[in-house]
C-alpha cells in the first residue's frame, strides 16, 4: 500500500520546527562553551551543518508552495468554469423537461381524438337518415312555430291540456269504475279495446288506425269475453288483422 | 525574465533564518546586549513564517495530488463542453412562452 504523501504544508512546518530547534539547540551550545570554557567535539559543528541543510530544504519547500499556488490560482478558474457549465446542463435538461412534458400531452390528446373519431366511425349514421329524422321530429312544429301562427292561435308545440284529455291517458281516467268488458279501468288496455266513444279521434289518425294501436287481444285467452259482444269483437280483431295498411309510420 | 527571478530569489533570502542566526551569533561573540533583540527576531521571523504558511492556497495537498486534482478538473470541462455541444446539435423545440 503506498504511503499517502505528506502535505507540503505539513512538511514546511516541520522543516520550520527542525530549524528551531537547531538554531536554539546551536546557540545553547555557543552560550554552553562559552561560560564554560570548554570547547565541543564539533557537535556545533555537526548542528551548524544540519541547520544549514534544514534552511535549504525550507527554501526549496516554499519554491514549490510557490508553484503550487499559481497551480491553485489555475484550478479556481477550471472550478468556475465547471459551475457554469454545469448551470448551462441544468438549463438545458429543464428545457428538454419542459419540451417532453408539452409532447406528452399533446399525444395523450391526439390519441384521445383518434378514439373519438374511431368510435364515431363506428357508429356513423347516413346524413339522408338525419335529415329524415329532422322532418319527422320537426313535423309537429315543436322547435319552430308553423308559418301561418299569429298570437291567439291556440296551437302550441306541446300537448295542450285538451289534447290531453282528449288523449289515450285522458279517456283511460276518465273510465267508469266497473270496467268495459268486465276489465278494470286500468285494464282497458289489456282488454284489448276501447269503446268507440273514448277512442280518441285525431286528424291524421284513420279508425283503423287507432284500432291497430292497441296490443293484441288476449282476452280470450283467459276466457274472459263477454256476452253480447262477441260479434263486435270478431269484427274488429277481423279488421285489425286484416288491415295491413294500418301503421304509426303512415303518419310520416 | 530576470525581475521575477531576483523577486524570487529576494523571497528565498527572506525566508532564511541564516542570517538572523548569524547575527546572534556575532553579537554572542562579542557579548553584545543586542542578542536579546536578535533573539527576540528570530521567534518573531519564525512565527511570521509560520503564519504565511498556513495563509498559502494550494498547499494543502502534495505537487503529485495536486497534479491529479488539476488533471481531473481539465477532464471534467472538457467533458462537460462536450456534453453541452452535444446537447446544442440535438433538434431542440421551440418551447413557447406561456401567455
Amino acid at each position: 500500500m503506498a504511503a499517502v504523501e505528506k502535505s507540503t504544508k505539513d512538511r514546511l512546518l516541520s522543516v520550520l520546527e527542525d530549524l528551531e530547534v537547531l538554531s536554539r539547540e546551536l546557540i545553547e551550545m555557543l552560550a554552553l562553551s562559552r561560560s564554560q570554557k570548554l570547547p565541543q567535539p564539533g557537535e556545533d559543528i555537526r548542528v551548524l551543518e544540519l541547520l544549514v541543510q534544514r534552511d535549504q530544504e525550507l527554501q526549496d519547500l516554499m519554491e514549490v508552495a510557490q508553484q503550487q499556488g499559481k497551480v491553485q490560482e489555475e484550478m479556481q478558474l477550471l472550478e468556475k468554469e465547471v459551475e457554469k457549465r454545469d448551470s448551462d446542463i441544468q438549463q438545458l435538461q429543464k428545457q428538454l423537461k419542459e419540451a417532453e412534458h408539452i409532447l406528452a400531452t399533446a399525444v395523450y390528446q391526439a390519441k384521445e381524438k383518434l378514439k373519438s373519431i374511431d368510435k364515431a366511425r363506428k357508429g356513423s349514421i347516413s346524413s339522408e337518415e338525419i335529415i329524415k329524422y329532422a322532418h319527422r321530429i320537426s313535423a309537429s312544429n315543436a322547435v319552430c312555430a308553423p308559418l301561418n301562427w299569429v298570437p291567439g292561435d291556440p296551437r302550441r308545440p306541446y300537448p295542450t291540456d285538451l289534447e290531453m284529455r282528449s288523449g289515450m291517458l285522458g279517456h283511460m281516467a276518465n273510465l267508469p269504475t266497473n270496467g268495459v268488458n268486465g276489465h278494470l279501468p286500468g285494464d282497458a288496455l289489456a282488454a284489448g279495446r276501447l269503446p268507440d266513444v273514448l277512442t280518441p279521434h285525431y286528424p291524421w289518425q284513420s279508425s283503423d288506425v287507432s284500432v291497430s294501436m292497441l296490443p293484441p287481444h288476449h282476452g280470450n285467452d283467459f276466457g274472459l269475453e263477454p256476452p253480447g259482444h262477441n260479434k263486435e269483437n270478431e269484427d274488429d280483431v277481423e279488421a285489425m288483422s286484416t288491415d295491413s295498411s294500418s301503421s304509426s309510420s303512415d303518419s310520416d | 525574465m530576470a525581475a521575477p527571478q531576483q523577486r524570487e530569489e529576494k523571497e528565498s533570502e527572506d525566508c532564511s533564518l541564516l542570517p538572523l542566526v548569524h547575527d546572534i551569533i556575532k553579537c554572542m561573540d562579542k557579548d553584545s546586549p543586542e542578542v536579546h533583540q536578535e533573539l527576540a527576531k528570530l521567534k518573531v521571523k519564525i512565527q511570521e513564517a509560520r503564519d504565511q504558511i498556513s495563509t498559502m492556497p494550494g498547499v494543502d495537498s502534495s505537487p503529485l495530488e495536486q497534479q491529479q486534482q488539476l488533471a481531473t478538473l481539465r477532464e471534467q470541462v472538457r467533458t462537460k463542453n462536450q456534453l453541452l455541444q452535444k446537447y446544442k446539435g440535438l433538434c431542440m423545440f421551440d418551447v413557447p412562452k406561456a401567455s
